[in-house]
């Protein structure tokens, strides 16, 4: 008897529905599957034989054909296992159900019949819901994920047994909920807090400013002085991810297979420190079927890139085009797929090998030669892209005794969040965010200059030797300090500030040649 | 094959028989050959053709009895079920393998293993 039941396919961010047919035939034993199965799709059937037997059914004899339509889109994981299941017991008449309409089964099989998760939960159920699927059928670590997306029935089971049960109607199974505020009313809790740094004003005051515009920054200091320290407490000034925001971070790390029962919705706003001897693609995205990179899974976020320079150059270049667009599109021959990557880059960086260049207590040991080529891992158009440059020095002995402790990240944060808000009533009805990521006719309209900051900024124009894109970053920059200041208009004092967080443009080229 | 290795063969055949006639299946043929390979017993269960393969080890060996039906036997017994099955005209039946492992212990009594729906084909 010819089955249809419905399960989806993933192509990059987004679902599809996938019809499972499932027929057989009598004679020789066997099964084969069709509709560009991967492999991790062909050895589905040795799964579904044990999870069915070992299940207390029946295998039914005979030889059968899955297909997995549309035909043209390739089918890969493991998440058809529970429909091919259900499929094969129902044409062998053992489940009889009327709500394959109207149902997606998603789920991976284990040999004893259990129902494991699966990647991609999130965005399938949102496609899904959009092509008028009512119910949806997963594993239980799935279930919460599932039932962030509202408007659907979501039925979590434990196994095979569980599943049939519940399609022969002999299930009191009551549809999964979660409340999704409650994800967002906990407060607040980090690790670490802005109090713990002694001194530094100067890179807090940065921080703050990046925090508050989602401006991209790199911090430059002797090994000891405390980049990695203040980089690592930049998430605790970050104002709360919004529900879509939440959810846009979330289908990416769905896809990627990072959720699990207990974390099934990203709420912090992530913050990706990956190792400097990762790869272009790692960084980017990639894979035959193209997966996240390290910049999507910064999406909206922060992503921390400690001893800059220490990366390969070909993976510092890459970040190039995801920084100015916000989103990296990668094409590969089975597939071309677009990723959102709105993060907040965070680099330190030491100011030569050994660390100790322009340090007034210990001498700096590199050869010029050696000094330059560092250097020249970072290539002015990606310098460009990172709106401030700070130094951070070395505190002198003393200071780590006497010097306050500053503000907290909670005060920290309630600026910055204050800042957030004017750019949120600024911004709203398009799909920026930040000040950072302002479009051109955006900045004509919002970043009026008074008289006397015009002046300054065309005098840093020459002095720094600013580039057109600089200039543009300079411009979003003193926005942001203006809007921590409250004030409608870019004055002098804010296009000043903006400006020395440029040093790098003049020194930086000074260095490097 | 040898004169002793033959009758050894038989003799595992003859217990098999016995064994799934006890078990209500009932034998329709043996040794059946086709060119490319060859079935120990064929036998009905209830709807279902059954093609048998039989082990038969007169000492404990090693290892599941599936485990030396290997890849290019199992082929070969497909291959005979298919001749079989177009020889006799037998269309939209099903079918299963099985395979039935006898061996002697060193306390001289027989093991018998026996495995349902062992294979199946590609």
């Amino acid at each position: 008897m010819l089955i249809k039941l419905k399960s989806s396919a993933l192509n990059g961010l987004d679902g599809s529905i996938v019809e499972v047919e499932v027929d057989s035939y009598k004679g020789l034993p066997g099964q084969s599957i069709v509709g560009l199965p991967d492999t991790s799709v062909r050895e589905s059937r040795d799964r579904v034989k044990f999870a069915i037997i070992n299940s207390g059914f029946d295998f039914p004899p005979g030889y059968f054909t899955i297909n997995l339509a549309p035909g043209d889109i390739r089918k890969e994981g493991p998440l058809y296992d529970l429909p091919i299941a259900v499929g094969i017991l129902s044409s062998s008449e053992q489940i009889k159900s009327d709500l394959f309409d109207e149902t997606v089964l998603l789920g991976e099989l284990s040999l004893n019949g259990d129902v494991r998760p699966i990647a991609g939960v999130l965005p399938i159920c949102i496609s899904a819901k959009k092509s008028g699927i009512k119910k949806i059928i997963v594993s239980k670590e799935n279930a919460d994920e599932a039932a962030l997306v509202s408007g659907l029935d979501i039925f979590a089971v434990n196994s095979l047994k569980e599943t049939i049960d519940l399609l022969n109607g002999n299930s009191t199974l009551a549809p999964h909920k979660i409340d999704l505020l409650k994800f967002f009313n906990t407060s607040p809790d980090f690790d670490f807090d802005f109090s713990e740094v002694k001194g530094q004003q100067h890179a807090k005051r940065a921080i703050e400013i990046a925090a508050a515009g989602g401006h991209n920054i790199l911090m430059i200091g002797p090994p000891g002085s405390g980049k990695t320290m203040l980089a690592k407490r930049i998430p605790s000034i970050m104002p709360p991810l919004t529900i879509d925001e939440a959810l846009e971070v979330t289908k990416l790390y769905s896809v990627t297979g990072l959720l699990n029962e207990k974390n099934s919705l990203i709420t912090k706003r992530p913050f990706r420190t990956p190792h400097h001897t990762t790869s272009n693609i790692g960084i980017i995205g990639g894979g035959r079927i193209p997966r996240p990179g390290e910049v999507s899974l910064a999406h909206h976020g922060i992503l921390f890139l400690d001893e800059f320079p220490e990366f390969e150059r070909d993976v510092l270049e890459v970040m190039r085009q995801p920084l100015e667009d916000g989103k990296v599109t990668i094409s590969r021959a089975m597939a071309t797929i677009t990723f959102p990557a709105e993060f907040m880059l965070v680099a330190t960086m030491n100011p030569c090998p050994c660390g100790n260049f322009m340090d007034k207590v210990n001498p700096c040991v590199c050869p010029p030669y050696k000094i330059q080529k560092y250097w020249s891992k970072l290539s002015r158009p990606l310098l460009d892209r990172i709106d401030l440059h700070i130094e951070v020095p070395r505190l002198k002995k003393d200071d780590l005794f006497t010097l306050p402790n500053g503000d907290n990240s909670k005060i920290i944060r309630d600026r910055v969040q204050k800042a957030r808000k004017v750019q949120e009533l600024r911004f709203k009805n398009t799909n920026i965010h930040s000040n950072s990521r302002m479009l051109p006719k955006m900045m004509r309209e919002y970043c009026r200059l008074e008289t006397e900051a015009e002046e300054i900024l065309k005098s840093a124009i020459y002095h720094l030797k600013l580039s057109g894109r600089s200039y543009d970053r300079v411009l979003k920059v003193a926005r942001t300090i203006a809007d921590l200041d409250d004030s409608e208009i870019i004055k002098a004092g804010h296009i000043a500030e903006a400006a020395q967080y440029r040093s790098l443009d003049a020194k930086g080229a000074d260095l490097s040649v | 094959m040898g004169k002793e290795s033959f009758q050894i063969g038989i003799t595992g055949e003859i217990i098999a028989v016995e064994y799934l006639t006890q078990k209500g299946l009932s034998v329709i043929d043996r040794n059946f050959h086709s060119q490319q390979g060859e079935i120990d017993i064929i036998a009905k269960d209830g709807d279902i053709i059954v093609f048998v393969e039989v082990k038969y080890y007169s000492f404990r060996s090693y290892g599941s009895p599936l485990g030396s039906v290997r890849k290019s036997k199992r082929q070969s017994i497909i291959h005979a079920a298919q001749t079989f099955l177009y020889k006799k005209n037998l269309r939209q039946i099903n079918c299963r393998f099985d395979v039935i492992s006898i061996y002697r212990d060193s306390g001289g009594k027989t093991n018998i293993d026996y495995i349902k729906d062992a294979f199946y084909v590609n």
